[in-house]
């Protein structure tokens, strides 16, 4: 009786809605629903891995030889700047905003972000920016070639002097990508600081909304700068004016700061809901508490704060004074701490547990390893005397690979497979999930492992050819990126079989703890029946009550 | 905790210990020769940076190993593991830790930093900005005088070197070893990188800035220059020797390149952008680039490089 | 027990909308104005690191007029703010009167500012300094732009009948971003003319 009161009050409150498109027409609609949205991430920015991943596999073949024989220079070096801006701004962001997108609302007990009309308009933008940039590839002057830093003055030589050109319409991407991003940074944190199911104070959040929260906050406070600088920069190559030409009395070194100053905090952008992820999944397959939640928690605010501090580590050898080196190798080593201690919370929460080995615990526990190896070349970096040496050389290439490949994508990849059932209603196949893990962790450490080295003997990155010398390990490392170039196929079988064919998911296929598992796979469109109250803290395994 | 286990503690951490130490020692293999003082200083700090990495790496990836390999679930037991949130002492101990080793790595680091500009062998940049973007300003290690001003020209695509006291240009940089050298790195058109592997030295150099550039090479023989900054498209094929040589060598080069003419220097990129018929390239198709500057005109150019 | 701490919620959600919307357009404009911030940074950067850092010819900004400029401006704020609080006594007319003369002033400030730029000696790409000097007043006008069609909005809203009566989000959300573009225009003001 009670229950069809409060229904009631539901449905005259809420304005009447249409009854939004069943199936697979409702991914390529206009949808307000989050989890649609979140899907319609997932799947765009995936094909753009693909398609980033095509970049690299040309960069691969043309470096297995010493020689620039493969393509020409120019074909080449449009080919590094597309894979680092394709994989950046159109696969490692919008794949974790999807994400959250889903798993946010759920996990606080909502029924939706707090903005959906905005939130489905910050989606859309997202294939404008990709034909933006796959079109720039008809160009007559072809996309932008000067890396995906874009640093003046090579980013305002325009040989033909075309008004059109691949960097312009790269400005102009990075610009429309910005805008989507505040959009979903303004919605994220309004939905997660306001829209907690009663019961859910901040310090019962799952950490994974923690992560989210500190990400968006990075991305207000961060994008703006990157806005500005490439405003400027637009100016200088479409107008005349003089910000960053040298040659007009520009500085073409603030341009690195205002790029660096956002471009910096974002990698935390990125790494952080990978935070979040490894966060949620180690207490479910070990079957023990998150060690330390609390502390974690704040050390996600913590690095947030302390990586708006360190971009100066990008310019060690741009000329910049010793004083400025000096504080920002001590801010960025900094970092390392708050860092160090999810590492060790992890460590502690999988030791003495239940391990399951199943495909996403695979992917976390992989990329936890591969992610304390680029922690430490990291801090390797962040010593200035050794920065110069490696700056600018396969050194770099590889330790923000171990980061971006090894941990952020194995994370995303141990996200889609710990929460397929839930987002399908359908198990996926194990063995195949096994198997990718298998070719992606060996492909990976082939691929980035060589690096190292070959920055050491100083192997320069962005270079179409090379020194004979370095030959050896740019075999092997192009070895190793085919084999994550085929690692793949397994998953897109996978996603593609499960999903028409898997075995129907329960509400709770891994008996995990959290608001997302309370409801059906998939969810009703209104996420719960009834919102849930909260009455204790997350991860609460080996305990005898119940968590809610 | 039990003596059984402190003690079991103890051997893995000796073992820990002796691979890192080992780890550390063969970093020193890594690197190209070391032909300039800052060389050594740089391995040495690499090499301890890599011993501590070892160690934290194998402390961590093994305690994981030893998870996956020995606690696992049984197959039937679907209970869950020991209610264990947390650990205050633990968690005070590893916060401790590596905010203790992060002043330590920073203050080698500052050390090696400060050496580097101030005692023996130098590296000094200065920069020539109208306001307080000033170098690491050190006193000269010693009476010898700096050799002569080298200027280095950095273009779209070649290093043009001259030696001003004898207006002898050449595109092979010679320096004579185990004195200081002064460099003015200027560029033309874009920003460049002044990056000799050998000396663990690298330096920006920016257009409408002359920048100086010190240090003192110590062992005879020839390296590599390479422009480390992206400069476009023929970017990768801008390098060029760096020839290290006894004074008495050194300046009989300089007497006997003043008589050569001035010639057109062998240059890679205006090779490959000038022959229309590509070399041996599978997909000869590119997009429309800046045409490199003409080869310039030099006294001494060396051997033709037939690098890729 | 639980339908009716349910209901109290679900009811208590509805209503949060507002709040939500507000909060989500403050956190919005705290974002804006770092691009302010950055622009500002830049532009004392530059005038800190340039030599020959005006224009050839230029020796600096007539402020007499700006003066004026700023002091219609800042007063718009407050009257913009009796708008606002005369909505929320439901005094349908003022409200109507104190937007449109704040419209009037905002756009007196916009033909001020087309009027300066047209007597100017210097261009957009006369040096860093003409760069930087019409990037920050051009962003800033094209705020102060919006500012009045966002108050054209919701002038016109208030001939819908009871379109005031529960929400006065659009309102509050104008006037707030109307206080923004003075604040900034403010710190542009004592930057760019003030420091000379």
């Amino acid at each position: 009786m009670t229950n069809i009161h409060v229904e009631d009050i539901n449905i005259a409150r809420e304005k009447p809605h249409h009854e939004p498109p069943a199936g697979w027409q409702q991914y390529f609609s206009f949808s307000t629903d989050h989890k649609v949205i979140g899907i319609q991430y997932l799947v765009t920015s995936f094909i753009f891995f693909l398609i980033g991943g095509i970049f690299a596999m040309v960069i691969r073949a043309e470096l297995i030889t010493p020689e620039s024989d493969l393509v020409n220079r120019t074909v080449y070096n449009a080919m590094f700047t597309m894979h680092g801006t394709v994989m950046l701004f159109l696969w490692t962001f919008p794949s974790l905003v999807g994400l959250a997108n889903y798993l946010v609302p759920l996990m606080i007990g909502a029924r939706d972000m707090a903005f959906p009309r905005m939130n489905a308009v910050a989606f859309w933008m997202v294939p404008v920016v990709g034909i933006l940039l796959m079109g720039s590839f008809f160009l007559p002057d072809g996309p932008a070639q000067a890396g995906w830093w874009s640093y003046p003055p090579v980013s305002l030589q325009n040989p033909t002097g075309h008004l059109i050109n691949g960097q312009v319409l790269w400005l102009l991407s990075v610009a429309i990508s910005g805008v989507s991003s505040i959009m979903g940074a303004v919605n994220f944190v309004t939905t997660i600081v306001r829209m907690r199911a009663p019961g859910m104070t901040f310090f019962r959040m799952p950490l994974f909304v923690w992560a989210v929260l500190s990400a968006q906050i990075i991305q207000l406070f961060g994008l703006p700068a990157l806005t500005a600088g490439a405003v400027m920069l637009l100016f200088d190559l479409t107008v005349g004016t003089s910000f960053f030409d040298p040659a007009k009395g520009g500085n073409p070194i603030f341009f690195q700061h205002y790029f660096w100053f956002y471009s910096h905090p974002a990698v935390y952008v990125i790494i952080l809901p990978v935070f979040g992820i490894f966060s949620e999944i180690f207490p479910v397959y070990a079957r023990k508490p998150l060690f330390g939640y609390k502390v974690v928690a704040i050390s996600s605010l913590l690095i947030a704060g302390v990586s708006a501090l360190v971009w100066v580590h990008h310019m060690y050898a741009s000329g910049t004074p010793g004083w400025m080196r000096i504080i920002f190798m001590l801010s960025t080593m900094c970092v390392s701490v708050p860092t160090g201690i999810k590492v060790f919370a992890w460590t502690a929460t999988i030791w003495g547990g239940k391990l399951r080995l199943n495909t996403p615990m695979l992917f976390a526990l992989g990329g936890l390893v591969m992610f304390v190896f680029a922690g430490i070349t990291g801090i390797m970096l962040s010593s200035v005397p050794v920065d110069i040496h490696v700056n600018n050389t396969y050194f770099v290439v590889g330790h923000f690979h171990y980061v971006l490949y090894g941990t952020v994508t194995m994370g995303i990849y141990a996200a889609i497979y710990h929460w397929f059932p839930k987002m399908t209603g359908r198990m996926y196949y194990e063995s195949l999930g096994k198997l990718h893990f298998f070719l992606a962790f060996i492909g990976t450490n082939l691929n980035f492992l060589p690096m190292h080295p070959l920055g050491l003997q100083g192997m320069l990155r962005r270079v179409s050819s090379y020194d004979p010398q370095y030959t050896f390990w740019n075999v092997i490392a192009s070895i190793g990126g085919f084999l994550l170039g085929m690692s793949t196929l397994p998953f897109i079988l996978n996603m593609i079989g499960s999903w028409m064919e898997g075995k129907k998911a329960p509400d709770n296929p891994w008996r995990a703890i959290g608001l997302e598992w309370l409801v059906s796979s998939p969810p009703p469109v209104e996420n719960f029946e009834e919102i849930p109250v909260v009455i204790s803290e997350p991860y609460g395994y080996g305990k005898s009550e119940p968590s809610c | 905790m039990k003596i059984r286990q402190i003690v079991i503690l103890m051997a893995i951490a000796i073992a820990l210990i002796a691979a890192s130490l080992w780890m550390g020692q063969q970093a020193y293999s890594w690197f190209p020769p070391q032909a300039a003082a800052e060389s050594k200083l740089i391995d040495e700090l690499f090499s301890f940076l890599v011993t501590l990495g070892t160690f934290i790496f194998l402390g961590v990836t093994g305690t994981l190993t030893y998870s996956v390999l020995f606690q696992r679930a049984s197959k039937y037991d679907t209970s869950d593991g020991p209610p264990i949130e947390g650990n205050v002492t633990l968690e005070i101990v590893w916060t401790a830790i590596p905010i203790l080793l992060v002043f330590w790595i920073a203050s080698y680091s500052y050390n090696v930093y400060a050496q580097m500009a101030i005692q023996g062998p130098m590296e000094m940049v200065h920069l020539h900005m109208p306001m307080g973007m000033e170098s690491a300003n050190a006193a000269p290690m010693s009476q010898t005088k700096p050799v002569e001003k080298i200027e280095v020209l950095a273009k779209q695509w070649a290093w043009v070197f001259r030696y001003p006291d004898q207006d002898v240009t050449s595109t092979e940089l010679h320096v004579p070893a185990n004195q200081r050298v002064r460099l003015a790195l200027q560029s033309e058109d874009v920003i460049h990188g002044f990056y000799i592997p050998a000396f663990r030295l690298k330096q920006d150099i920016i257009p409408n800035q002359t920048i100086d550039f010190e240090f003192t090479p110590i062992r005879i023989g020839k390296y590599r220059l390479t422009d480390s900054q992206y400069s476009g498209t023929y970017f990768a094929t801008m390098q060029a020797d760096v020839v290290v040589e006894s004074p008495q060598d050194y300046n009989q080069w300089l007497a006997k390149v003043k008589t050569y003419h001035r010639v057109p220097a062998y240059n890679q990129a205006a090779s490959e952008y000038f022959q229309t018929s590509e070399t041996d390239k599978v997909f000869k198709t590119g997009y429309p680039t800046v045409a490199p500057a003409v080869p310039p005109l030099v006294n001494y150019s060396g051997k033709k490089e037939s690098h890729s | 027990m639980d339908s009716t701490i349910n209901s109290h919620h679900a009811a208590e959600h509805t209503h949060d909308e507002e709040g939500n919307s507000m909060f989500g357009f403050v956190v919005f404009l705290l974002s804006e104005s770092v691009i302010f911030l950055s622009f500002f940074i830049g532009y004392i950067a530059y005038k800190l690191t340039t030599p020959n850092w005006l224009p050839p010819g230029v020796s600096g900004l007539e402020i007499k007029e700006p003066a004026i400029n700023t002091v219609i401006l800042v007063s718009s704020s407050f009257v913009i703010y009796l708008a606002e609080r005369a909505l929320g006594r439901h005094h349908l007319m003022r409200f109507r009167l104190f937007l449109l003369a704040t419209m009037a002033m905002g756009t007196y400030f916009l033909l001020g500012q087309a009027t300066e730029w047209s007597h100017l000696s210097f261009g957009f790409t006369s040096g860093v300094f003409g760069g930087m000097f019409y990037l920050l007043t051009g962003f800033h006008g094209l705020h102060v732009f919006t500012g009045i069609l966002l108050q054209m909005i919701i002038f016109a809203r208030s001939f819908i009948p009871g379109n005031y009566n529960s929400s006065h989000f659009g309102v509050n959300a104008t006037s707030l971003f109307w206080h923004f573009v003075d604040v900034i225009w403010i710190i542009l003001f004592v930057l760019l003319y003030i420091w000379q």
